[in-house]
């Protein structure tokens, strides 16, 4: 009864034009986890049979997709942390039954991705790579994670972004390479990032710039953007060229602090000979 | 009696029949196992030991003694031909008994552990009949632990061993009256205790997983912690950390192998955690830390990071841990670490580790793996480790590819890095390393371009670009302004006219650099004092030796007040005198 009714729930929200608002799909969405709550599969266990996982498995992916489009991270969060455990136990049937590899993995790779695109731009790189080390372990080696187009993407974003090579996530971002829409939701995100990564480090490089190849720089539209962007980083613009406000004053205070720290540390040695002798 | 009918199995048996022994890759265990595969001909020292000291090694528990002298004569008449290796084994196992007894008696933890530490000698030699015998004579058939005894006797094939055997025919024999009469009465009342049973159950978990059973291993060790936690001794503390070690090394061993999320360690992780609750609530400092250690080796092996990383923020590793425990610990810290990108952490851990790390060629194993993620971890960090480390004769070999990735990285050629990565990826994946090397990449670029900065005070960004081999000299631009604000160069960058400015190098003993070297060593020094004053022993009671001395002290004291006393005239006359000067 209930698996019956899930089904159709589940072949609605398929069908539904990614343009569908958010609230219907997540009442449908809530619909679907009551139903599975009545078939004892809202989180999974041993016992609950294979094909009530799919369908759990599958309400969760949608919810998770929505979510992204809907630019609801913390939904998007939750929906994934459920997600893991099914796929590991989906795994594990599949490793038991041989059972085509497809129907179970369903789109592991592409929620996988987006997560990952998630934790880099929120810069919780520590999540990032544990989830990294642990998709290299599951797959058969590092190759195939990164020459799957889902989790690909993410993982060289995150080699260019640490490298430096802002440029390629630029190109990256515009020339389609993003592998599908929900990927795109970041990338907004991902050009503020960037741009605020350039804009400190040039801060610290440039002595001047030139105000018409900083628009180039720092991928701006025109050349009042760019007077904009400089005024919100307290830039000194200043005829055609931007000046960064020097951080000579944090010195003396430096100096200051290493004085401080050098007593500290003889009043510390003093105490220990003390205890010591 | 239902020991005297020896081919009754027991219930359990029928699963094991069918269970079939995986055979194994010999995976290379990584540090622990390591440990293990040390063999030695030590034999020939054994054989010469003539049976007669088999008497003397056993002094205290006078009904070991007797037992074996029984054995002598018995033998004869049951077993043909008696080898000598056997009964130099039987009595080396036996002599341990006493230590436990004697664990027990004075509830001193250290005698139990000279018993385990007897274990890697006894290991060599064992084998399945001499545990059987052991087993066999130990318990008497009426014992209440009969059931457990059978059970060993099941795991190392010898089912039809009765139990009883030497007790048995000596009280038909000879010495029941005598027996009743010399320590008779202590043998009604002294029964096998279970720190016996479990170190004899300890011996077969070694056994089996020496023959490679890991399956029935696994088994008997889930039956072994069932039972553990069912007497629930504190006399068995360090001995069941060591089943739990045995148990959850089993486990690893069983198809899936560990990356696999269906890999039976999963399974065991309840059991664990469950042991870990136990003793952190009894104080079991044993116990703690190894099941803390295996719990984060049954993490990583699954690279659930997250919950290795949630395991070591909500537990506290005890810290007077054995050696070997803290060094296996700072270990997986440092490698937990590392994965999450806390380098400096990470490469804390990992010295902490390899210095720890006992120096023996026993414990190579742990020492070359924790050495090669220390290495990575030192590259990631941006420091250059030391070649030294690499001319070790005990590591050259092993660490030779990792050897290949510093050079590379400290010439900053990406080109040879690329290569390197691709020639050695297999090994730097057995080892567990590989997706830290990935991330060196941008560690090789920065110190191509330190290099450079170092060499030319002016460059053009296009020539940075070709001799880095990236993309464009527009990555070039943002990777070069990056590392200027990152610290790795001091250095401006023109963008009209498109070159990198260095700027002079100033004088590194005008910063603070010199001074917090300075005082890493002496907070190290200080550390090292702390500890050593931590480390030293002081035996149970004698305080009552030096409360003893005290007292005599005080009653000489007390004896001289009263001869002061009876010269205190003289010296107040004295006084007086003095007064009236």
């Amino acid at each position: 009864m209930a698996e019956h009714e899930l089904t159709t729930v589940v072949n609605q929200l398929r069908s539904s034009p990614p343009t569908t608002p958010y609230t219907t799909t997540t009442s449908l969405l809530s619909r679907a986890k009551l139903l599975l709550l009545q078939l004892n599969a809202l989180t999974p266990s041993p016992s609950v049979p294979v094909q009530h996982l799919v369908l759990a498995r599958d309400i969760y992916e949608l919810g998770a997709l929505a979510s992204i489009r809907a630019k609801n991270p913390d939904a998007f969060t939750r929906y994934v942390s459920q997600l893991q455990p099914l796929y590991e136990v989906l795994q594990g049937h599949a490793d038991a039954a041989e059972a085509a590899a497809n129907s179970v993995s369903g789109e592991r790779n592409k929620i996988t991705g987006l997560y990952l695109l998630l934790l880099l731009t929120q810069g919780r790189y520590a999540e990032f790579h544990s989830e990294l080390e642990a998709l290299s372990s599951s797959m058969s080696s590092m190759n195939d994670v990164e020459a799957d187009r889902y989790l690909g993407y993410p993982i060289r974003l995150e080699r260019w972004l640490m490298e430096g090579s802002y440029d390629r996530v630029w190109k990256a971002m515009k020339k389609g390479e993003v592998p599908c829409e929900e990927f795109g939701v970041f990338s907004e995100i991902l050009t503020y990032q960037i741009r605020s990564e350039i804009a400190s480090s040039s801060e610290r490089a440039y002595p001047s710039l030139p105000l018409s190849s900083t628009k180039s720089l720092l991928f701006l539209e025109s050349e009042g953007a760019v007077v904009e962007f400089a005024r919100s980083r307290g830039w000194i613009v200043k005829d055609g060229q931007i000046y960064f406000p020097s951080a000579q004053e944090e010195e003396g205070e430096q100096e200051k602090e290493i004085s401080q720290m050098m007593i500290e540390n003889t009043l510390g040695y003093a105490r220990q000979l003390e205890t010591i002798v | 009696m239902p020991g005297k009918t020896p081919d009754k199995e027991p219930v359990e048996n029928g699963g094991y029949r069918g269970g079939k022994d995986i055979d194994m890759k010999d995976k290379d265990l990584k540090p622990k196992g390591k440990k293990a595969s040390k063999k030695e001909g030590d034999d020939e020292m054994t054989v010469v030991v003539p049976p007669s000291k088999t008497q003397s090694s056993a002094p205290p528990p006078n009904d070991a003694d007797g037992d074996i002298s029984m054995d002598d004569s018995d033998k004869m008449g049951d077993e043909v031909k008696v080898d000598p290796v056997v009964q130099t084994m039987n009595a080396d196992i036996k002599s341990n008994f006493a230590l436990l007894d004697r664990a027990v008696a004075l509830f001193d933890a250290r005698f139990s552990l000279r018993a385990l530490r007897s274990i890697s000698s006894i290991r060599k030699r064992l084998t399945p009949d001499i545990l059987a015998q052991v087993v066999s004579e130990t318990y008497p058939s009426s014992s209440p632990s009969s059931s457990f005894a059978r059970q060993i006797l099941v795991m190392v094939g010898r089912p039809d061993m009765s139990l009883g055997r030497q007790p048995g025919p000596e009280m038909e024999i000879d010495s029941e009256p005598k027996a009743a009469g010399k320590n008779g009465a202590k043998k009604e009342v002294k029964e096998v205790i279970p720190e016996i049973d479990v170190f004899l159950g300890i011996l077969t978990q070694v056994l089996l997983h020496d023959s490679k059973a890991f399956q029935k291993g696994f088994e008997f060790s889930s039956y072994l912690v069932d039972r553990i936690r069912s007497l629930s001794r504190r006399t068995l503390d360090s001995l069941s950390a060591k089943v739990y070690f045995y148990y959850s090394l089993f486990a690893e061993q069983i198809s899936p192998m560990p990356p696999s999320s269906q890999s039976p360690i999963v399974s065991i992780r309840p059991a664990l955690l469950a042991a870990l609750r136990t003793a952190v609530l009894r104080k079991d400092v044993d116990t703690q830390a190894s099941v803390i250690v295996l719990l984060l080796r049954n993490y990583l092996l699954t690279s659930h990071i997250a919950q290795a990383d949630l395991l070591v923020s909500h537990t506290q590793f005890p810290e007077n841990a054995a050696n070997n425990q803290v060094a296996r610990f700072l270990y997986y810290l440092g490698r937990t670490r590392a994965i999450q990108l806390r380098y400096t952490e990470a490469h804390e851990h990992l010295t902490a580790a390899t210095r720890k790390a006992p120096s023996s060629a026993c414990a190579l194993g742990f020492s070359q793996t924790a050495t090669k993620l220390l290495l990575v971890v030192e590259l990631l960090m941006g420091d250059i480790p030391d070649r030294a480390t690499f001319r070790q004769p005990n590591m050259e070999t092993a660490l030779h590819p990792y050897f290949l990735l510093v050079q590379a990285v400290r010439v900053g050629n990406l080109e040879d890095f690329e290569t390197i990565i691709a020639d050695h990826a297999d090994t730097f994946r057995r080892d567990g390393t590989y997706t830290l090397i990935l991330r060196l990449r941008q560690n090789v670029i920065k110190t191509g371009i330190r290099m450079m900065s170092l060499s030319y005070s002016r460059i053009s960004l296009r020539d940075i670009c070709i001799r880095l081999h990236l993309g464009s000299e527009e990555s070039a631009e943002y990777i070069v302004a990056k590392a200027i604000r990152d610290g790795v160069i001091e250095a401006t960058l023109d963008r009209e006219r498109g070159f990198m400015k260095s700027k002079e190098i100033g004088d590194v003993y005008a910063t603070r650099e010199p001074g917090e070297a300075f005082h890493d060593r002496i907070r190290a020094c200080l550390a090292l004092h702390d500890e050593s004053v931590k480390a030293m022993r002081f035996p149970m009671n004698q305080h009552r030796l030096e409360l003893k001395n005290a007292q005599e002290a005080r009653e000489r004291e007390r004896e001289m007040a009263k001869e002061i006393q009876e010269g205190d005239l003289d010296e107040d006359d004295l006084g007086g005198e003095f007064e009236g000067m």
